[in-house]
């Protein structure tokens, strides 16, 4: 009688203690008188035998895990984070000059095309085909293209009432055009020193806070490195 | 001669334990428990602790697997990780099952990469084509010449046998032979029910069993051996 297969499992778990005790009294009967059964059971115990014999190497290396194989980082000392923080801050702070600094040239001329339309109603708004000429003459050093058109418009706006004070104008005009060299020449200085005096953060405030974020930053770096190299020592030392 | 040769074998295993392990094969006391339950809170001395414990019988089994040192060594090494990683994901049972799962699963993940890319071994191979491989006990000096040379054949027919065997029985007979886990473990290590393990395992002995009838000329010692002990 040849063992089926479903007999070769029944064996293979009788060997290993697998089956419970009706299973195996009735496994240990049959095997009593059956030859081809105790053959196939002896087949699967020199089998299991001989794998039990195989010997067991010794790992060829520790495979202990180090703190960057299992991606642990040292502790922060506790002043890290604040220091960071703060050193994040001052460079914020720091690009914020420079923004703020930047767009303050731009701002300036519109801050100095502000008083242009009573500038121009000083000088260019007599009307008259002569103050016409001469107060686009006047205002052009100060508020550049922007202030002519507004001059100008300003002007022709006002001729008709203008026109009746002829003579006044006339008399004002010599004296509008006689100082025109002279109010030139501190027209043109005159816009440039507002601006320079209207930067927000003078360069004095912007390289103090620049040497601040500089040592905050290096601050919070030699704590982490600090930090890091003794969790390495700590490390080595186990 | 075949009996001094295994007694031989079996005190070069000896003296080659690992220190955690006593002479008569006892693991020494040590708070498995206590142990994982720290290193689940990140405690990398306890994981380590635990990977010195269990490194030997998760090389041997990637070893038995893979059929190759360097890459039974690779997967060692990438089931701890993972193992590191996943450990939160261990709910109980038997720890070494577990780690035995991670390793299996790293020697899968070898085998399909090896298939992606198949490479030539640069050592020679040997008549039956198989490459030829030296063991670290070779160098055992307490082993004459000639029986490292059957102590190589018996390891070299087991292994070839083995290799021989589809995966999935290979898989089970390495762990429940091999290393020694019961059916259940072995069921909840690779995640099969408890009768496919049981079956798995006597096809896979009467294949093996077949399969070293192969090389009874070459180790009529070990055979011989092993029906003296019964």
């Amino acid at each position: 009688m040849t063992a089926s297969f479903r007999d070769v499992e029944l064996l293979s778990a009788y060997l290993d203690g697998q089956l419970d005790s009706n299973e195996s009294a009735r496994l240990e009967s049959r095997l009593k008188s059956d030859e081809s059964l105790r053959a196939v059971m002896d087949d699967l115990r020199e089998a299991r035998g001989i794998l039990r014999q195989l010997p067991q190497r010794r790992a060829p290396r520790n495979f202990t895990l180090t703190p960057q194989m299992a991606g642990i980082k040292p502790p922060a000392p506790r002043a890290y984070p604040v220091f960071r923080l703060a050193a994040a801050v001052a460079t914020l702070l720091f690009l914020i000059t420079f923004v703020v600094n930047g767009l303050s040239p731009v701002a300036a001329p519109r801050l100095a095309a502000a008083p242009a339309p009573a500038f121009g109603m000083g000088g260019g708004g007599v009307g008259g085909s002569a103050p016409n000429e001469s107060a686009p003459a006047l205002q052009e050093p100060a508020t550049q293209a922007p202030a002519q058109p507004f001059a100008q418009s300003m002007a022709t706006a006002e001729t008709p009432s203008a026109a009746n004070d002829n003579s006044r104008v006339m008399t004002l005009a010599p004296k509008a055009a006689a100082p025109a060299p002279f109010s030139a020449a501190p027209a043109q200085v005159q816009p440039e020193a507002p601006v320079r005096n209207q930067e927000p953060v003078s360069t004095i405030w912007q390289i103090a806070l620049g040497i601040v974020t500089l040592i905050l930053g290096l601050t919070a770096w030699f704590l982490r490195s600090s930090s890091e190299r003794k969790f390495r020592k700590q490390w080595n030392r186990k | 001669m075949a009996f001094k040769i295994f007694v031989r074998l079996r005190l070069s295993l000896v003296e080659n334990l690992p220190p955690s392990v006593s002479i008569c094969g006892l693991i020494e006391p040590m708070d498995e428990p206590a142990l994982i339950q720290s290193a689940q809170h990140g405690d990398l001395d306890s994981f380590n602790t635990l990977v010195l414990h269990y490194q030997d019988a998760l090389f041997n089994t990637a070893l038995r697997i893979l059929g190759d040192d360097e890459l039974a060594a690779d997967a060692t090494q990438e089931a701890f990780l993972s193992a590191f990683k996943n450990l939160t994901s261990y709910r109980g049972g038997s720890f070494k099952a577990w780690l035995l799962r991670t390793v299996t699963n790293a020697c899968y993940d070898e085998l399909r990469r090896q298939k992606r890319r198949p490479t030539t071994p640069l050592e020679p191979d040997t008549s039956d084509g198989d490459e030829m491989d030296s063991p670290r006990w070779l160098a055992d000096s307490n082993l004459s010449p000639e029986q490292k040379a059957e102590a190589d054949e018996l390891e070299h027919a087991i292994q070839h046998c083995l290799e021989n065997l589809p995966l999935e029985f290979r898989t089970v007979v390495v762990m429940a032979d091999i290393q020694g886990l019961d059916y259940t473990e072995v069921a909840a290590a690779i995640r099969v029910p408890l009768g496919t393990i049981k079956s798995r395992l006597a096809r896979a002995r009467l294949r093996l069993r077949e399969c070293l009838q192969d090389f009874w000329e070459l180790l009529p010692a070990a055979f011989r051996l092993e029906k003296e002990r019964l």
